[in-house]
């Protein structure tokens, strides 16, 4: 137990001592909300004025659409990249004093996941710092659902990153790999724009990419969904349907936990059996 | 010495990597006895690391096996892990960890006592002379500083064998004597086996025994005195106007077998003074120098392979040397003043 926590407090140390990454961590968040969010809400909100719009859709605020989807982009970036470092310990030798020790492999890759699931809460919560530009109010039922919430995504997605590392031998090789999952994950999972009017194809995608049911998840909490009128759920895409059947925040949380729980089986798997 | 059980704390049976189909280590059989201070002497390449690896579970077997401390490697990982510490050819230290941090997680891993943690970390940071720089994070250390605190870490959870993979490579001669005096000192105090590979002759001279490893196999394996005193004798060593009709003049008048490499020819004879005088007048090749030696393990090794150590790279003093050169570069940079 003790072994899984030192794994743990060595990665968020780390994350607290680099300040330089700390602080580029806020670019490309504010790129999308600020540039991004902004230019699209201004489009969208001239295109709004030329025909007749339904009452209360005039509480679409692209921004504030936006500010859950970059949440998960961030909590799911900051995850996954996380694993980098046990390729890099791999390639600077430090793996081997870990994996020379009886520590069973096992609680190496739970106090890994665990530490990177931590770094991309830390880093996922930091983007709060955004709320007072862009007018979202934030009240204790929000923070206290969206805490975990981000746990359990940055947990999943964590397993998933280190699955991928257990067997690779270089950081450029790992790189190479995670972007290739990064960009088509966050591109079809409703971070950037709402799920309505897909084209077919792209519709069965983004319901077989569990990043989808994290972003879904974040805005159902942090736009309260059950507070919203129901036009406003549907321009937001809000009402997402899975084989007809109305997905709820709890189905989502409960598929998020259960992907998150095979992914990191089979990074204990891959993990023990590699020879390191 | 005299601590010496007569426990073989290490037995080694047919030991062998292929990777494809080449082979490192040839199934190689030895054992080690509790307290020893063993070393593996050979050439870079010669298979040391490998077998080492394998012993310490941290590469995969191809055949055979080794038993250390009762546990056999392929089968009882977990409980060698426990008997052993290492110290990895190369580093190995968390760099963005302070000295501190890399021992107290080394503590974890191993499960040593907490009630006994601080005093073992403030013990083993003392033995070296790593104390004042304790909360510092490792990468600002020099490299001498790392392989210090690396021994220091392998010491922390009192192992029963300590393994150390060219403990001094790279170092200044000054902190490679310090680090000796760390080893001889643990070795005396905890009576802990140390099994360690160098391909510094020097070093070898350290050790209760001596394997000779050259292409994955076990060349010969005694102490270093049996070892020097199998090559016979002393060493002469000259340098000739013709070292090619000098092999053959001394073969055909003394029936000598003479080694010929880089420096010149070398052979052995029973006693080197009774030998010279008469040897030198009457040698139809002219001498340009001659001298006179005391057996080293490089004689052994050249004996038992047929080559010179340093045939294949620089000598430990010529290796010595570069470091210095280096370092004392580095010190000045562009002739700052
Ligand atoms: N992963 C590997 N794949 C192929 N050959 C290897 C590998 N690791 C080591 N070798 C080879 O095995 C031999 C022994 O290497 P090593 O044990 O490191 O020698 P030493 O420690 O005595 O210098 C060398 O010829 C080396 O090139
Ligand atoms: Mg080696």
């Amino acid at each position: 137990m003790e072994q899984i926590l030192y794994i743990w407090y060595r990665d968020v140390v780390k994350f607290v001592r680099d300040r330089t990454r700390l602080a580029s961590s806020f670019v490309m968040p504010f790129m999308f909300l600020i540039l991004f969010g902004n230019g699209m809400g201004g489009a969208i909100k001239s295109l709004m004025a030329s025909g007749r719009v339904p009452a209360g859709l005039a509480g679409f605020d692209f921004v504030k659409f936006m500010f859950p989807g970059i949440i998960g982009m961030t909590v799911f970036n900051t995850a996954i990249f996380s694993a980098l470092s046990i390729v890099q310990d791999r390639e600077f030798g430090f793996m081997k004093e870990i994996m020379v020790s009886p520590v069973p492999r096992v609680h190496i890759v739970l106090g890994k996941t665990l530490g990177g699931a931590t770094v991309a809460l830390l880093q996922g919560l930091l983007m709060f710092l955004f709320v007072p530009f862009i007018g979202i109010k934030l009240n204790p039922g929000i923070v206290l659902r969206v805490i975990p919430a981000i746990f359990l995504v940055a947990f999943t997605i964590s397993s998933i990153g280190i699955l991928v590392a257990s067997r690779l031998k270089t950081a450029q090789g790992f790189q190479m790999i995670i972007q290739l999952l990064v960009f088509p994950m966050l591109f079809l999972s409703g971070a950037y724009f709402p799920l309505n009017g897909m084209p077919g194809w792209m519709n069965i995608i983004v319901k077989l990419n569990p990043l989808t049911y994290a972003v879904d998840l974040f805005k159902k909490i942090i736009l309260e969904y059950d507070k919203m009128p129901e036009v406003l759920r549907q321009a937001m895409g809000l009402n997402l349907q899975v084989g007809g059947h109305l997905v709820t925040a709890a189905n989502e949380a409960g598929f998020i936990a259960l992907f998150g729980a095979v992914m990191i089986v089979l990074a204990m798997w891959s993990f023990s059996t590699v020879e390191q | 010495m005299t601590k010496n059980s007569n426990r073989d704390i290490i037995v080694v049976k047919n030991l062998t990597k292929r990777y494809g189909s080449f082979t490192a280590v040839k199934g190689i059989s030895f054992s080690v006895k509790e307290g020893e201070l063993f070393g593996f002497l050979g050439p870079n390449g010669a298979g040391k690391s490998t077998s080492i690896n394998m012993m310490c579970t941290v590469l995969s077997v191809t055949e055979g096996t080794a038993i250390l401390n009762g546990h056999d490697i392929t089968r009882d990982k977990a409980r060698v892990r426990e008997a052993i510490g290492i110290i990895f050819q190369d580093p190995s230290l968390d760099e963005n960890l302070t000295a501190l941090e890399n021992l107290k997680l080394h503590c974890v891993m191993y499960k040593v006592d907490k009630s006994v943690r601080m005093q073992r970390i403030m013990e083993v940071l003392e033995m070296t002379e790593l104390i004042d720089r304790k909360d510092s994070l490792v990468k600002t250390f020099s490299g001498g500083m790392k392989r210090r605190l690396e021994i220091a870490r392998g010491l922390l959870h009192y192992p029963k064998i300590l393994f150390l993979d060219e403990p001094t490579i790279g170092l200044d001669p000054q902190t490679r004597s310090h680090i000796w005096k760390y080893i001889m000192d643990i070795k005396e105090r905890e009576n802990i086996t140390v099994f360690l590979t160098t391909h510094y002759m020097d070093e070898a001279e350290y050790c209760d025994r001596v394997a000779i490893m050259d292409h994955g196999e076990l060349v010969v394996l005694d102490t270093p005195a049996n070892l020097k005193n199998a090559v016979g004798g002393d060493v002469i060593r000259l340098r000739t106007e013709d070292d090619e009709m000098a092999v053959a003049e001394i073969g055909k008048r003394y029936g000598l077998a003479v080694t010929r490499d880089r420096d010149g020819i070398s052979f052995s004879v029973a006693s080197g003074e009774e030998f010279m005088a008469p040897f030198i007048k009457e040698l139809p090749v002219k001498i340009l120098s001659i001298g006179m030696s005391r057996p080293t393990l490089n004689d052994v090794f050249l004996k038992f392979t047929g080559r010179a150590l340093r045939d294949e790279e620089l000598s430990s003093t010529d290796q010595l040397r570069e470091t210095m050169k280096r370092s004392r570069a580095g010190l000045r940079p562009f002739g700052r003043s």
